[in-house]
């Protein structure tokens, strides 16, 4: 999952981007409105996290900007709490509103909420034979006994489980696995995948020769 | 209850000055036409004595006979006594009604005239429809005076005309010893009397409702504008403070009172609404850092961290911490600076080194920016508060370093004109869009609608200038050309 965080305090910037990384996100950070857009517009994020007050362009402004091109479900940040100010940012786009100051678990849920919905999925937990995924507290079962995955491993499985049925090319999985500090060699998908297949059974995740992956 | 009312107390009290007036009014009428109905009665009454006193005179030498009157009705029942006898020779006397005078006195409706004459202290001749009041007149101050007479009696002052029971009499005592009482019944006039008093009562009474219902609606119109002022001002107090009083017209004194209350409402609710908004936007600078301050700590203390990740994490919110702390310190400044309890030091000081001090503080930061300060200062003197307003100059010196451009400059000029000092300090940055700048000295206004995390003060810096300048009874303005420079001007009195 990868999500963009736009936010022109750097203090909080820098915090939450180490929060959500730790959470298993690839995150990019942008700290003006300006910068922000242009990632927006570059990438096909998971989700958005927009400050509203920014420089050279405001947050709403890059929302009506983004919405023209691109459904990207985008949590819209504040220090506004009066009702329409919210009714402002849900009416111009936005998929969710949090106050400032917010607690972090519950910025964590309504992330994990938008991405969920934006994936046309209404539980937590994606069940594909005898493997249970729990994205809420990101475990992975398999015959009900816990899998033990690194961050990145469970990110491609909840990414390729949420996209169940389609095919997933490498581009799009380097796109929302890796965010732009990662070193992207490009065997690091390989050898994910193949650690996968070890944990969960060599027919979890199929290979659709010249297009991607997949899980059926 | 009912007399804590204004308009019952009024009702109350012009009420009791029109009876007081109309009852006066009405009793003076009434003794007026009294006194002139006496003093008609008077003169007939006086006429008639005057021709009663005349008949009464010493028998002529021949003694005429008695039993031949010319006045029937009224006879003349005793002789002339001559007296007691052994007592002083009394003159004898007789007394004869001239026949002209007979019409004078009864009997009639018209003519109740009557007489009554003494004589040593007893009756000695009446016309017949006199009253009968012998024995009352038989013990009048005079006839005991008079009895027994001396000859000539003594002289005694007639008394006044007076009334007794329905009758106005007149007492003339006559130097002869005799008493002559003249007497009419006034019961027609009196009856008169109580008619013209019940009409004027009658009267008197129209006038005062009439007089209560005028008043009751002019003071009723005169107090509508308070009821509706009354009730407007419940609604404020209740917590309503977008209502105003309705007045129609504001001629009047209330309406005037209500046009002030107006104002004054109008007044608290703008306060109300800026206090509101201050208090709104103060929770909203807070936010930002509360909300650094939670972040780092949650993200910190999710997991083991490496010391110099601790470090990070402490330092970051120290940082959040210090910025707090600059916007409080500002909030209460602006609070004590509107609550007037700010006391501005009173003290004699050279501006122009206030403001080459604050340019040399300021060096290192325009050095950074690679900024040149210019500063044109000629010595002026005045009085005030010199660390408040080096606060006021050294805030308009950052701003003008901070919103310049790269090796722009900043020019502060200092000098007297018409009893002000002229301080402005020119950048040549950016320069403020004409929709801000009427704005730019509000609380919390920034032209980026962004923090400017640099500066730290959230937005108040000019707003507190714009305090200080105020309150040294001076002024503050600003002048803007986009992509030339911004020019702000401040005007201090010298005294």
């Amino acid at each position: 999952m990868r999500i963009l965080i736009v936010e022109d305090e750097p203090d909080l910037l820098r915090s939450l981007a180490q929060a959500l990384r730790e959470e298993g996100y690839a995150v990019d950070t942008a700290q003006n409105g300006e910068d922000g857009l242009f990632s927006a517009e570059s990438y096909d994020y998971d989700a958005i996290v927009l400050d509203v007050m920014l420089p050279r362009l405001d947050g709403w402004e890059l929302l009506k900007r983004l919405r023209k091109t691109k459904k990207t479900p985008v949590l819209m940040l504040t220090a506004r709490d009066q009702s329409r100010d919210r009714v402002k940012g849900l009416d111009t786009g936005a998929d969710d509103y949090v106050v400032k100051p917010f607690d972090l678990p519950e910025l964590f849920a309504r992330l994990r909420a938008l991405i969920r919905r934006s994936a046309n999925r209404t539980t937590n937990v994606i069940e594909i034979n005898d493997v249970k995924i729990d994205t809420a507290a990101r475990n992975i079962f398999r015959a009900e006994k816990p899998v033990e995955l690194t961050a990145r491993e469970y990110s491609l499985v909840e990414f390729l489980a949420l996209h169940r049925g389609e095919v997933v090319t490498r581009t799009q999985l380097y796109e929302h696995l890796f965010d732009e500090n990662d070193s992207t060699l490009s065997n690091l998908l390989d050898v994910h995948v193949s650690n996968v297949r070890k944990k969960l059974g060599a027919g979890f995740i199929t290979t659709r020769r010249g297009h991607g992956y997949c899980i059926e | 209850m009912i007399f804590k009312s204004i308009k019952w107390r009024l009702q109350l009290w012009y009420g009791l000055i029109l009876v007081l007036v109309l009852a006066g009014f009405g009793f003076t009428a009434c003794q007026l036409e009294w006194g002139r109905q006496m003093r008609r009665i008077d003169e007939e009454l006086q006429r008639r004595i005057g021709v009663v006193a005349a008949a009464l005179r010493p028998p002529p030498p021949r003694r005429p006979d008695f039993g031949r009157q010319p006045f029937g009705s009224p006879p003349l029942n005793q002789p002339p006594d001559e007296g007691p006898p052994g007592q002083n020779p009394r003159p004898p006397i007789e007394f004869h009604l001239p026949p002209q005078a007979a019409g004078l006195f009864g009997p009639g409706d018209q003519n109740n005239f009557y007489f009554v004459i003494f004589r040593d202290g007893t009756e000695f001749a009446a016309s017949t429809n006199q009253p009968n009041r012998t024995v009352t007149r038989s013990f009048h101050p005079l006839i005991s005076v008079n009895t027994p007479s001396q000859f000539p009696a003594k002289e005694v002052k007639p008394p006044p005309p007076y009334v007794i029971g329905e009758f106005r009499e007149v007492c003339r005592p006559l130097p002869s010893g005799e008493m002559i009482w003249v007497g009419c019944s006034i019961a027609p006039e009196l009856k008169q009397l109580n008619l013209t008093a019940l009409k004027l009562t009658g009267a008197g009474g129209i006038i005062l409702l009439l007089g209560l219902a005028g008043g009751w609606w002019l003071v009723g119109r005169a107090l509508r504008p308070i009821d509706s002022i009354s009730s407007a001002a419940t609604k404020i107090s209740a917590g309503d403070l977008s209502q105003r009083i309705n007045v129609a017209e504001t001629e009047s004194e209330l309406g005037q009172l209500a046009a002030v209350l107006n104002s004054t409402f109008a007044r608290l609710e703008a306060a109300f609404a800026q206090q509101q908004q201050f208090t709104a936007d103060a929770a909203h600078e807070l936010r930002t850092p509360v909300s650094v301050v939670l972040t780092q700590a949650q993200t910190a203390l999710s997991r083991e961290r490496t010391t110099a990740e601790y470090r990070e994490t402490i330092e970051a919110c120290q940082r959040s911490a210090q910025r707090m702390r600059r916007l409080i310190e500002s909030l209460l400044e602006l609070a004590r600076l509107d609550a007037g309890q700010e006391s501005m030091k009173r003290a004699r000081f050279n501006l122009a080194g206030t403001v080459d001090d604050c340019a040399e503080q300021l060096k290192p930061l325009a050095g950074q920016r690679h900024v040149k300060i210019l500063a044109e200062l000629a010595p002026v003197e005045i009085t005030g508060d010199a660390e408040r307003l080096a606060q006021v100059i050294t805030n308009l010196l950052v701003n003008a370093i901070q919103y310049n451009r790269p090796d722009g400059e900043v020019r502060a000029k200092l000098e007297a004109q018409s009893g002000l000092a002229v301080l402005t300090v020119a950048d040549t940055g950016q320069g403020i869009s004409p929709e801000d700048l009427p704005h730019v000295f509000e609380r919390f206004y920034r032209g980026d609608k962004s923090r400017t995390v640099s500066n730290g003060n959230a937005g108040l810096g000019l707003a507190i200038a714009k305090a200080i300048v105020e309150a040294h009874g001076g002024t503050i303005s600003v002048s803007s050309k986009p992509g030339t420079g911004t020019t702000f001007t401040a005007m201090l009195p010298l005294v």
